[in-house]
């Protein structure tokens, strides 16, 4: 929202170093008389780094004597340069995969796979792992061909090439995009344990591209455009109707995602970027913009992406995203190692605006602690955080909630579902619940589970 | 019960008050006290700015909109009245149907986007184009310029179309493959045409199936949709062409049994389904008054740290977390681990190996 990107990068850096400091100084005074490194003790030259007590926890555990023996990697060469000139994973890695669920569609050109959130790391998530969803296959479209053009209640049309619009002022944005159907599987109670499941139909990625009030006053928009009405050139024609308003504020069309020119499945060679609003808005392979004084009312308008309520109404052009949150360590994809200490990670992100607090519950609610967050804090993009957490070994159930700087809380599923009823199939944003099976539980002690409430 | 049909009228007629009231209250700059429609407070930016920006914080929405107003979908009737800062509804009076075009705007209270709007833009008095595109001629879009709104502009002239007869056997030849002949539904696609009510009587039932006759607000949707993207193998095509298109368009509404007049006659198979008959049926589609603008958020809770309220805790606000639901169990009792494929195909997770 504000526009000076790099002010902004500064401030929120300060903001969540402070987050960082005000959290820590909470935890140290909660644990009373814990761990000594004061100022107090330092500047007293009294006992400073104690490197005995330091490894005291590891007291009593059994060494390894086995001599270590070097692996392959160390007695012969390695592969040599330029044998990916575009590097990939290590085959290591290879299970770090997007994922479909075969029956959730007749096809896979009008389909969705889901990004291993479980396994991502920052706030960034790779182009090869970002989340898909097609409406009527990829294109492969080839750049020098591909045309932009601005129309409708403007007093000069205008058409643009590629090489056109990388004249224009570029921004370049980090920003989380969600589709809204994102949680839907969990509507009805627990499908599945994952948070890939239930939380992969996102990704947070750097744009560069050209704002968009930029190119619509270069074709002098007209007062009487209300509303912008973009299209794709693939297979869908994809459309929406956006108001004037929302694209004025911090709408772009990016070229660039991580650096790189788009990927394919993301709508190279161009997109629209609508920050906060559900992915579906973002129409890729952008071709039109048709500047328009009534919405459409397109298919995705109004077929799809409208909520059904439980008294058969339903809500329409609901376009931003809510604030959400999910805790990604531990989550259903892992199982405890033990009691003792954990960092409880996860994301928060919000449409509105940008994450103000994370709280963690390991009681069900009952109870919240205040995170940390561990990566900066950006309008409307994934933020990280953390929580130190002692497992005392017994039956725990955890939930993250987020705050965001517009003051809204995110709400219990219960809460959701009296209001809203189950049939909504988008905006599930409620809190999710992981229970932590008991270490004494046998096999399954240790075991994460999706549960609802 | 809510009902928008109901609520468009107190709002159409709030509209008529609100005019009087801010005769009245004159142009200068809002005092505290006053109230937009008697209602709202008139200085909610103020508020709002106050509140460091915290336009969806519960105190915040009590100070602007008063108590009464903000708790639940309850609130939301008052939400559609036009002069309330956090209403998204706008204007609903264009003659596409019984509702018209229905356009939803981004609310007042929603200051942050209203203020970067007009930096961009509104207030942008110093703009001059770069000069990097270059200008083509509306009529050089004929063939890109696909769209059909609510209100019909984008039509085919009334002399394009087909008898409905003529159109089902379009229908037939190059849809009924995956939508069924009468559109029902096949091999897993889409059914254009069901027989649901989309009131279920418990949170566990299956979702209701919505189509073009129970849901869709808008038959223009229908012939922007299928001349756009359909059939999905070779969407827009020009051996069915606009005619092609009307023609299935009246078909797919005919087997939604839509009527074509107040009297409830529906189309006969010679009929032929053009522009002008797509419009007046625009009027008939049924569903059309059950859509209301976004209101969310709809729950404004605080937050709360410790001892939280049992309506706010698992349990079903009953305050007991170990009162839950699981998803379905392997038959040795573990949590079932994600889809069969994925089970085969590799360890369902870290830490999961064997189980
Ligand atoms: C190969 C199978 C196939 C054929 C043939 C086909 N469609 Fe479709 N249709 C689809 C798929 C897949 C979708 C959903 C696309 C998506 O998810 O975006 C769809 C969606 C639709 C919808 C929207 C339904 C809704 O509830 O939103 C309509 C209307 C439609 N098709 C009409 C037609 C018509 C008319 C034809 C013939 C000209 C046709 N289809 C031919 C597969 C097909």
């Amino acid at each position: 929202m504000t526009d000076n990107i790099v002010d902004k990068v500064a401030v929120q850096t300060e903001d969540s170093r402070n987050q960082g400091r005000r959290a820590f100084l909470k935890g140290s005074a909660a644990v009373a008389g814990g761990v000594m490194f004061t100022s107090a003790a330092n500047a007293a030259g009294g006992a400073g780094f104690d490197p005995k007590k330091a490894v005291a926890p590891y007291a009593g555990k059994a060494e390894i004597t086995d001599v270590l023996q070097d692996g392959a990697a160390r007695k012969s060469l390695g592969f040599g340069v330029r044998k990916y000139p575009y590097g990939m994973p290590s085959p290591f890695e290879k299970e770090v995969q997007r994922r479909t669920l075969e029956w959730l569609t007749p096809d896979s050109m009008a389909s969705i796979t889901m990004s291993p959130i479980h396994q991502l790391n920052g706030i960034i998530t790779p182009n090869g792992l970002h989340f898909e969803r097609y409406h009527g296959g990829v294109p492969t479209i080839n750049p020098d061909d591909h045309r932009l053009v601005i129309h409708g209640l403007v007093e000069r049309p205008l058409i643009f090439t590629m090489d056109d619009l990388k004249r224009f002022p570029s921004i370049s944005r980090i920003h989380f995009i969600e589709c809204p159907a994102n949680g839907a599987l969990e509507w009805k109670g627990v499908q599945l344990n994952s948070v890939q499941w239930t939380h992969g139909m996102m990704s947070c990625v750097e744009y560069t591209g050209v704002r968009l009030s930029d190119l619509l006053k270069e074709a002098g928009i007209k007062p009487e455009g209300k509303w912008i009405i973009p299209e794709g050139a693939d297979a869908s024609g994809m459309s929406r109707s956006v108001p004037v308003e929302l694209a004025m504020d911090d709408c772009f069309v990016a070229y660039a995602q991580n650096g790189e020119a788009l990927r394919r499945e993301q709508g190279y060679p161009i997109r629209l970027v609508v920050p906060g609003c559900e992915a579906n808005m973002w129409v890729k392979y952008l071709r039109r913009i048709m500047v328009h004084d009534v919405p459409i009312q397109h298919r995705e308008e109004t077929s799809k992406y409208t909520e059904l309520m439980p008294d058969g109404t339903a809500q329409r052009f609901s376009w931003y995203m809510e604030a959400n949150s999910v805790i990604t360590y531990p989550s259903p994809d892992f199982k405890m190692q033990g009691p003792g200490k954990y960092y409880i990670r996860g994301l928060a992100w919000s449409g509105r605006g940008k994450v103000a607090n994370v709280d963690i519950s390991i009681d069900g609610g009952k109870n919240w602690k205040e995170a940390h967050f561990t990566s900066v804090v950006l309008d409307k993009a994934w933020t990280r955080f953390e929580m130190e957490w002692e497992w005392d070994g017994s039956e725990a159930f955890l939930m993250s909630r987020v705050t965001d700087e517009t003051g809204y809380v995110q709400p219990p599923m219960p809460q959701m579902r009296n209001l809203e009823g189950t049939n909504n199939v988008y905006h599930r944003t409620a809190m999710v619940t992981w229970r932590v099976h008991g270490w004494d539980q046998g096999k399954n002690g240790g075991m994460i589970e999706n549960v609802q409430y | 019960m809510f009902n928008t049909k109901q609520t468009l009228v107190a709002a159409s007629v709030a509209i008529l008050f609100s005019g009087s009231a801010l005769a009245m209250s004159g142009n200068s700059d809002s005092k505290a006290g006053d109230k937009i429609d008697g209602k709202y407070a008139a200085n909610y930016a103020e508020i709002i700015k106050k509140a460091d920006g915290k336009y969806l914080d519960k105190a915040v929405i009590e100070a602007i909109l008063g108590s009464d107003e903000t708790h639940g979908r309850n609130g939301l009737v008052g939400k559609l009245d036009p002069a309330n800062p956090y209403s998204f509804e706008v204007d609903d009076s264009i003659d596409g149907g019984n509702h018209g075009n229905a356009q939803c705007k981004i609310p007042a209270a929603f200051t942050e986007v209203h203020e970067s709007a007009a930096k961009h833009y509104h207030d942008d008095s110093s703009f001059v184009a770069n000069g990097f595109g270059t200008p083509i001629a509306e009529a050089a879009l004929s063939k890109w310029n696909i769209t059909v709104d609510g209100d019909g502009k984008g039509l085919p002239s009334a002399d394009v179309g087909m008898t409905i007869e003529e159109g089902g056997k379009v229908y037939v030849q190059f849809c009924g493959m995956c939508h069924g002949d009468f559109g029902e539904g096949a091999k897993g696609y889409l059914a254009l045409a069901v027989d649901q009510n989309l009131v279920t009587s418990s949170f566990t039932d299956p979702a209701p199936m919505k189509a073009v006759g129970n849901y869709w607000p808008y038959a223009t949707t229908i012939f922007d949709y299928i001349r756009r993207t359909m059939p999905f193998w070779t969407p827009n095509a020009s051996f069915i062409g606009d005619a092609g298109y009307l023609g299935m368009t009246g078909y797919i509404l005919q087997s939604n049994y839509i009527k074509i007049d107040d009297e409830g006659n529906e189309l006969d198979d010679e009929t032929f389904f053009n522009s002008e008959m797509l419009m007046k049926m625009n009027k008939y589609m049924p569903n059309q008054g059950n859509f209301f603008c976004d209101h969310r958020p709809v729950i404004h809770n605080e937050r709360c740290m410790t001892n939280c309220p049992d309506a706010q805790v698992g349990g079903n606000g009953k305050g007991d977390a170990t009162d839950y639901r699981e998803a379905r169990k392997l038959p040795d009792g573990t949590p079932q681990y994600n889809v069969p494929q994925r089970m085969h195909e590799d360890p369902p997770g870290v830490g999961h190996s064997g189980m």
